[in-house]
């Protein structure tokens, strides 16, 4: 399909120190509603009104700060991981996706739990091949774990992980035939991006994780299998183990500049301008100064002038995550997540179940014929649906308590939570003729009618 | 069949209004309804090895009925084809579609040092490659991202059903999506007009500015919101005459009908058949599964030809290996090797292709194959779609000579 990998470029280039350079809300973009709702659909899912309110009441930097707190309290972690045990227990990978989605509707630390997400699709691993759910939740573990942290360490931690290599085929790699699957992802997509790396450095790569196997659910080091001769690749040489082959790659120019264009592709813009390079420099730079770590990149994103901008507000197509989570979370809803990933899932982004190792392309890719459909249809089921509340209530009911009793101001208060850019006046006008004030059914249908514009699925 | 003179007095006017798709369709003319020009394939993989002795059954040979005492099918019940082999009894549909000048059966298609594992057999046939290689996408996945020379929003390929996108469908870079139903294709609440007009109108509707990703979200509701509408038109008027099978596979070759018919710009449909790992008491579940393939492909086929659409639309039926000569002690048949595909639709040489494996010269106990699987998809690609299979194939296979006309590049 052409659209998937149409790259149409609005701008052929942005100033990066222009771009990196803080946020200072003025007339032109201020520190408004709708610069918050902004804030909040991209660093989470989405704030209710009375977030949004509260957050323009503060400094942008306090609230982004929050963002990136990633607290949880005690009390909700441990019922997580009461749901997940409960979920294992099923044996059911399925199980384990509705307890990810009921998390991702429920964490307080939405900028933890989108960043999670991130990391899945950049480690991408998948449940119908890793039959263990317990293998998968032990990954989702660290990677909400290392969300923020350190970014060699994390990739030290997934080279080790059991699930990760089960899904490139090297739970087990011997000395005699040395596995090149993970040594080529490793450097393709997890850290150095197509063509910066040789065919002879994958082989040769691959070397340093003979031994590298997974036992009964856990890594183990074989010796007996490890290659310990002299290794040559990306310009070193040594006899090199797997530790010292990710610090390589780790060290290499290009590591940093491909995780920070990946974050501005999944924080700030789905496509980046032609030419990109005076852009991600900057940042690069900074990440690589940090050591590589991964929350100070984060508030250099969510508090630069860029993240505010046109380049970057209503630039992205929501994810069927961001859709759904989106919609439930700006209103207080509750739902069967059960149905709810299963609905994920069939709209191409089931949680645990990316379409490969290289995880979600997103952007355009989320879209076409069947998934449009299926969107709409996904936000009808999600409202109408008796298992979901809002705020323990109907959608009428809710909004009637925030005073959100016409037609019109509920349209005008859907616009600010749930939409990036503007809805045309006629639309408006034509859906609140559709709406009869009062009815549970009708503030239904004018909900369902906004949300299958073409504007919903801008971000 | 379309004769060669129907298809000169008609390529004028085929040329002229399809220049968009890039190919010119040998056979387009049958109808003024259709207007599309891309060639389908609809894919229908038997899963579980299909027992293609029993389906294209060697119904003279004394070896055949020696090494099946239970499980032969016995010659009155083979609707014959030709050089000695015949069909199963149960096969009436592709019988007639062979009558027909439809249908074309590939004997004896397999690859070299076969792998008997389902898994391992079915991934090999989906991505030709061995386990030993990366496997990360397939032949239908590698097809798809070649440039299609088409704007069109509609999805290339779509798999119907509920397990999860074949390997065959797996691509880098294009997403396949998969489709339960028909239900998925509506648009929910459309069923009150008021509703309809308005998202339709509004979707339609300029917008202000130019805003490329929001056109690109715009032009893809238009045609999504089009599409569904068309296919609730195509669902709920009877245009067809066509009585349908009420099989699972049945559903799903109905629902494939629908979107052909309703316009879909999707030019690959995968459909899957299961059960066909006939350990024990085969005759039974053999004989049902083979009438359930027959009818349903022949539906399919007779309703496209009634909406003038069938010119356009090729049918493959494989299975991941054929089963044992021999049988075994349970009236069953084990794992084996080659196996016959079967191609029905339009613009194929009718009746036997390729050589049928000898049965008094085996290789443990197997068939040797006599023609690899992937000069069959070499056609397909080449001859079909027009396209070069060196990349999508890995490898350079000389495409069987299974089409009537090959298409120039």
């Amino acid at each position: 399909m052409d659209q998937q990998r149409g790259v149409i470029l609005m701008e052929n280039e942005i100033d990066g120190n222009w771009a990196w350079s803080s946020f200072v809300p003025g007339a032109e973009v201020p520190w408004d509603l709708k610069a918050a709702a902004h804030l909040y659909r991209r660093a989470g899912f989405g704030a209710t009104r009375e977030m949004l309110e509260n957050a323009v009441s503060r400094d942008v930097c306090d609230v982004v700060d929050e963002l990136l707190s990633g607290d949880e309290p005690e009390s909700f972690r441990l019922q997580m991981s009461r749901l997940a045990a409960a979920a294992l227990a099923s044996g059911k990978a399925e199980q384990l996706s509705a307890w990810w989605g009921y998390r991702l509707l429920s964490t307080p630390a939405q900028c933890l739990e989108k960043t999670t997400v991130f990391w899945h699709g950049h480690f991408a691993t998948g449940a119908d091949k890793v039959t263990d759910p317990g293998l998968m939740l032990t990954q989702n573990e660290l990677l909400r774990l290392s969300a923020f942290g350190d970014f060699g360490e994390l990739v030290g931690k997934i080279s080790r992980d059991p699930a990760m290599l089960v899904y490139l085929d090297s739970a087990t790699n011997r000395k005699a035939h040395p596995n090149e699957n993970f040594s080529r992802e490793l450097m393709e997509l997890f850290c150095l991006g197509e063509g910066r790396y040789s065919e002879v450095d994958i082989r040769e790569m691959a070397r340093c994780f003979t031994g590298w196997e997974v036992r009964r659910g856990e890594f183990r080091f074989n010796r007996y299998q490890h290659d310990t001769g002299v290794k040559t690749f990306l310009g070193e040489t040594g006899e090199f183990g797997g530790e010292e082959a990710v610090r390589i790659v780790l060290k290499q120019q290009s590591a940093p500049e491909f995780v920070v264009s990946k974050l501005l592709r999944f924080f700030v813009m789905d496509e980046l301008p032609q030419r990109h390079s005076d852009l991600i420099e900057p940042l690069a730079r900074e990440f690589r100064e940090t050591g590589l770590q991964i929350r100070p990149v984060l508030r250099r994103i969510l508090t630069s002038r860029l993240f505010y901008s046109r380049y970057s507000t209503g630039r992205r197509i929501k994810s069927p995550v961001e859709l759904a989570i989106g919609l439930l979370r700006c209103l207080e809803g509750t739902t069967n997540t059960q149905e709810l990933s299963e609905s994920l899932r069939q709209l191409g982004q089931g949680l645990l179940y990316p379409p490969s190792v290289k995880g979600w392309d997103g952007g355009r890719t989320w879209i076409n014929s069947s998934t449009l459909l299926g969107r709409s249809n996904l936000v009808r089921r999600l409202i109408t649906n008796q298992n979901t509340r809002f705020g323990k209530k109907s959608l009428r009911e809710y909004l009637s308590d925030q005073g959100l009793k016409r037609p019109f101001e509920m349209i005008e208060a859907f616009e600010k939570m749930l939409f990036a850019v503007p809805i045309p006046v006629a639309a408006k006008e034509r859906i609140e003729s559709l709406m009869r004030p009062g009815t549970d059914v009708s503030t239904n249908e004018g909900l369902h009618a906004l949300c299958t514009l073409p504007e919903f699925h801008l971000c | 069949m379309l004769s060669r003179r129907r298809f000169l007095g008609t390529s004028a006017l085929g040329s002229a209004v399809l220049t968009f798709g890039g190919q010119v369709p040998f056979a387009f003319g049958a109808s003024a309804v259709c207007t599309r020009s891309e060639r389908i394939l609809v894919v229908v993989e038997l899963q579980g090895g299909n027992d293609g002795l029993n389906t294209v059954v060697p119904a003279d040979d004394p070896v055949y009925r020696r090494l099946r005492p239970t499980v032969a099918i016995r010659k009155e019940d083979v609707l014959p084809i030709d050089q000695g082999l015949g069909f199963h009894g149960a096969l009436r549909g592709f019988a007639d579609l062979l009558e027909a000048g439809r249908l074309a059966v590939i004997s004896g298609v397999g690859y070299p040092d076969p792998n008997r594992s389902h898994f391992e057999s079915m991934d090999i046939w989906h991505t030709c490659q061995r386990k030993e290689e990366v496997r990360t996408d397939g032949w239908l996945g590698r097809w798809l991202e070649e440039p299609s020379g088409s704007s069109d929003r509609d999805p290339r390929a779509l798999h119907l059903g509920a397990e999860k996108l074949p390997l065959a469908l797996m691509s880098r870079t294009v997403r396949v999506p998969s489709v339960r139903s028909l239900e998925q294709f509506r648009l929910q609440g459309a069923e009150d007009p008021k509703f309809l007009d308005a998202v339709q109108a509004l979707s339609a509707a300029g917008r202000d500015g130019q805003d490329d990703l929001l056109s690109f979200v715009q032009s893809s509701t238009n045609s999504a919101l089009a599409a569904s509408e068309r296919l609730v038109t195509a669902s709920n008027v009877k245009t067809s005459s066509i009585v349908w099978p009420t099989t699972q596979l049945a559903k799903q070759l109905q629902t494939v009908s629908h979107l052909i018919r309703s316009d879909m710009g999707t030019s690959v449909y995968y459909v899957s058949h299961g059960g066909f790992d006939t350990h024990a008491q085969q005759p039974d579940a053999h004989r049902s599964l083979l009438r359930q393939l027959g009818d349903s492909v022949k539906a399919l086929l007779d309703e496209l030809q009634e909406s003038g659409q069938a010119d356009r639309v090729v049918v493959m039926c494989f299975s991941e290996f054929g089963r044992r000569v021999e049988q075994n002690a349970s009236d069953g048949t084990d794992h084996g090797t080659a196996g016959p595909v079967i191609l029905a639709g339009a613009g194929l040489h009718q009746g036997l292709v390729g050589v049928m494996p000898r049965l008094d010269d085996l290789q443990d106990g197997d068939l040797k194959h006599t023609v690899d699987f992937r000069e069959v998809y070499s056609a397909v690609i080449n001859n079909w779609f027009g396209v070069p299979s060196e990349r999508i194939l890995k490898g350079q296979w000389m495409p069987v000579n299974v089409f009537q006309t090959q298409v120039k590049k």
